[in-house]
């Protein structure tokens, strides 16, 4: 009964955010040539693209599925957290952030968008150390912005404060062992 | 080895009779200091423990060899608990920390689950219990900010990270500089576009940097071994505290010691629509509105420095006072700082309370009627504001802790906890410290360096006791006032006037000199004991950089610093503090101390 209450509502959010996702996806799609994005996107197309578009489109109540393939979404709760993070079959990044911290705000959407890239392959769990002080505390933070990089439930890697682009890009690149 | 089992047989029984036969047994030497802590410790704990001195009886050297047999350890002290090995002094000392010592002793010992519960997550409980964790005690702190009754709530830190000093200093440099700006212009700066202010970005920088306080609050709690609880706590058992979380949620916890902490609240004036209309300073700071035209009600330091920066963001102010100004503070530097907001805009009401305060449209702001009626006569006035401020003093929060159920004698009267000189309430495991203390400063940096004495004498045999004499403070009024030491008031009533000599002179800083603003606003004075060699008992100055110039005094004033001192004292020129190495006329001469301007 709670896990369901739970997943609808991760649900919600994760629907909103899959719509933004998604939209940066689409766009990354089409900036690509089609010859080059056929041998990276075709790897991964069943579990990327398609179902992506179709719980976007189709917002029925096919939610395991969505709550499991949904790349960028705001943890809840501990429960939540354990779930969709620490028991995720996807490597995941961790944000830590918070809305009083002015880099957090530059560095979200650029990890979002290098964690777009890899379609599917790798998860990102955002996590408001305000609203959840007790995983943010749990998990070391001091500083914001903090990112762990996560897989089957153990810290891979991690850093404190702003990155560029082609950092994070390496850095989740590292994550997924490429 | 067989040979040394069988040497040893008997020494090796009488161990483990002893271990056998004895609640807890420390095999120790008698000059050794980790040995006398692990003593102690159990002594702490109530529990009585067998104390071998290896070096006092007779084959104590076989019995560490024996020891070392059995725990693979020589050396002392060599701790059992309940038949189970422990260690030495590390060891236990661990296992107390983690609780598996208490676990051990079980039902004979009268441990607790901490050391130190300290209620109250301000400047003063957090610098108390951080040490008191530093010390290897174990502390929790218990935070719970009741919302305002318009429902403004902030994070850990207190008063003064989230209401008080923090925002207040921000928003009067806010303040300060709109007036840099007009100087500016006097300095050959030019600038066309109208220069406005924004309310929105102001409280949003300002709160942000609060949120970044209360983490790093939270972040120094964890890493100082500090179990912090966001709940609401109060007294059911001498020993034992209930805590509500948000959620409505109660536990209990019990502790050795206390200590109180939870600081005061603004104080509503109880008249029809205090509570439902007016804000106070608890909601000034996170207002999501420029409050526009405001009424402050209330001449504390509160209602003169939200007074004074609100006018200086341009807004229509008007304070509105019972009385005096600043009451507990030298009164000559109370008018002073009053009579230069007057000259910069603000509008005092004086001698003026109010009655009631009506709505006449809600919104952000809203439109509010205010009737107030004279102090001495029967004259009834009305007036309109977007806003109103009531700034009238602040009540202990220590009427709803559970104070009653334990005995802690609270003054009737405020709520303010007496104690001794070492901070111990009249229930002796319960101490107080900070805002609630009667008699005592109402400032941070006091109850930090309260706190954290308390905790070193409570925890580390420290004798050292928080001086609560010759306190250094500022009021951030517009022009800011910093003292240090007596006001003439308190001087005269102490000492008698005849016994004073009072040095003052007024000053034009100089980088007031080119706007050509403010000439003979600035003033300093100090307040000499003619019976003990002319020492400085009291500095006031009213001018810019009151903390900053301050401060330093207040530790000259420490040292015992004499008239003839500050004389011989060379200045920094050109500066505003200077001026106390050339003070030469009297107060009782009547002598000119104005600057002649240029």
């Amino acid at each position: 009964m709670k896990k369901s209450i739970l997943i609808a509502r991760n649900t919600m959010a994760a629907r909103l955010l899959v719509r933004r996702i998604w939209a940066v996806s689409v766009k990354d799609f089409r900036r690509l040539p089609a010859a080059a994005s056929l041998s990276s996107s075709s790897r991964f197309s069943s579990l990327n693209t398609s179902v992506h578009t179709r719980s976007f489109l189709s917002p029925s109540r096919s939610l395991p599925l969505s709550s499991h393939r949904c790349i960028s979404f705001n943890v809840q709760d501990q429960d939540d957290f354990t779930e969709r993070v620490i028991n995720s079959d996807l490597p995941v990044i961790v944000d830590f952030h918070a809305q009083w911290c002015g880099p957090c705000k530059i560095l979200g959407p650029r990890l979002e968008k290098a964690i777009a890239k890899q379609k599917g392959r790798v998860a990102m769990a955002k996590v408001d150390i305000d609203e959840h002080t007790d995983l943010a505390i749990e998990y070391g933070v001091s500083a914001v912005p903090t990112v762990i990089a996560m897989r089957g439930g153990d810290i891979i890697d991690q850093f404190v404060g702003i990155k560029d682009e082609d950092q994070l890009d390496s850095f989740v690149n590292k994550l997924i062992g490429q | 080895m067989p040979p040394v089992e069988t040497e040893n047989g008997p020494i090796k029984a009488r161990i483990q009779e002893l271990i056998d036969t004895n609640p807890v047994v420390i095999f120790s030497k008698s000059y050794c200091p980790y040995c006398k802590k692990v003593k102690e410790l159990f002594k702490e704990l109530n529990v009585k423990c067998e104390a071998v001195e290896l070096d006092l009886i007779e084959n104590g050297s076989i019995y560490q060899d024996v020891l070392m047999v059995m725990t693979g350890q020589k050396t002392v002290p060599n701790v059992f608990v309940n038949k189970t090995h422990i260690g030495g002094c590390d060891k236990t000392m661990q296992a107390y920390k983690d609780g598996h010592l208490q676990q051990l002793l079980g039902a004979e010992s009268t441990a607790y689950d901490y050391d130190l519960i300290v209620i109250g997550g301000g400047s003063g409980g957090l610098a108390c219990s951080k040490e008191a964790a530093a010390l290897g005690k174990r502390v929790m702190v218990l935070d719970y900010v009741v919302p305002t009754p318009l429902g403004t709530s902030w994070g850990l830190g207190g008063t003064c990270v989230n209401v008080g000093c923090i925002p207040k200093k921000l928003m009067h440099q806010t303040a300060l500089l709109r007036t840099a700006l007009e100087d500016a212009r006097k300095f050959g700066w030019e600038f066309s576009e109208a220069v406005s202010h924004n309310w929105e970005t102001m409280k949003t920088a300002v709160n942000n940097y609060i949120g970044s306080l209360n983490w790093g609050y939270r972040v120094s709690l964890r890493d100082k071994n500090v179990e912090y609880m966001n709940a609401y706590a109060e007294f059911v058992e001498p020993h034992k505290i209930k805590a509500t979380n948000k959620r409505g949620k109660e536990t209990f916890y019990t502790a050795a010691k206390f200590v109180l902490a939870t600081g005061e609240r603004p104080r509503y004036l109880g008249i029809p629509g205090d509570k439902e209309y007016c804000i106070t300073s608890d909601d000034l700071f996170y207002l999501s509105y420029c409050p526009g035209k405001t009424l402050v009600i209330g001449a504390s330091y509160v209602a003169l420095e939200c007074g004074g920066f609100l006018a200086g963001l341009g807004l229509d102010v008007t304070i509105m006072v019972r009385s005096i100004l600043l009451r507990g503070f030298d009164q000559d530097m109370a008018n002073r700082a009053g009579e230069h907001m007057e000259t910069h805009g603000v509008k005092f009401l004086r001698k003026f309370v109010p009655v009631k305060v009506e709505q006449l449209e809600a919104g952000s702001p809203g439109r509010l009627k205010v009737t107030a009626k004279s102090t001495e006569t029967d004259e009834i006035i009305e007036g309109e504001y977007n806003t109103v401020l009531i700034a009238v003093g602040r009540d202990a929060c220590t009427g709803a802790i559970g104070l009653d159920k334990v005995g802690v004698k609270v003054n009737p009267k405020n709520g303010k906890i007496p104690v001794n000189d070492g901070e111990q309430t009249n229930i002796p495991h319960i101490y107080a410290i900070g805002d609630i203390l009667e008699g005592k400063w109402e400032l941070t940096p006091v109850a930090i360096q309260a706190g954290k004495l308390l905790a070193r004498r409570l925890f580390a045999g420290s004798t050292v006791k928080c001086d609560y004499v010759n306190v250094p403070t500022t009021v951030f009024t517009p022009l800011e006032y910093g003292s240090c030491g007596l006001s003439e008031e308190k001087a005269t009533e102490l000492h008698g006037e005849e016994n004073l000599e009072i040095f003052h002179s007024l000053f034009w800083p100089l980088e007031y000199t080119i706007p050509s603003r403010d000439n003979n606003r600035c003033y300093a004075k100090i307040i000499c004991n003619k019976l003990d060699n002319d020492r400085v008992i009291g500095f006031h100055y009213l001018g810019p950089n009151a903390g900053e110039v301050t401060q330093g005094f207040g530790a000259a004033m420490k040292c015992g610093i004499t008239k003839e001192q500050l004389d011989s004292t060379i200045g920094i020129h050109p500066t505003c503090a200077e001026i106390f190495t050339t003070m030469e006329v009297t107060k009782r001469s009547g002598g000119d101390i104005k600057q002649a301007g240029c």
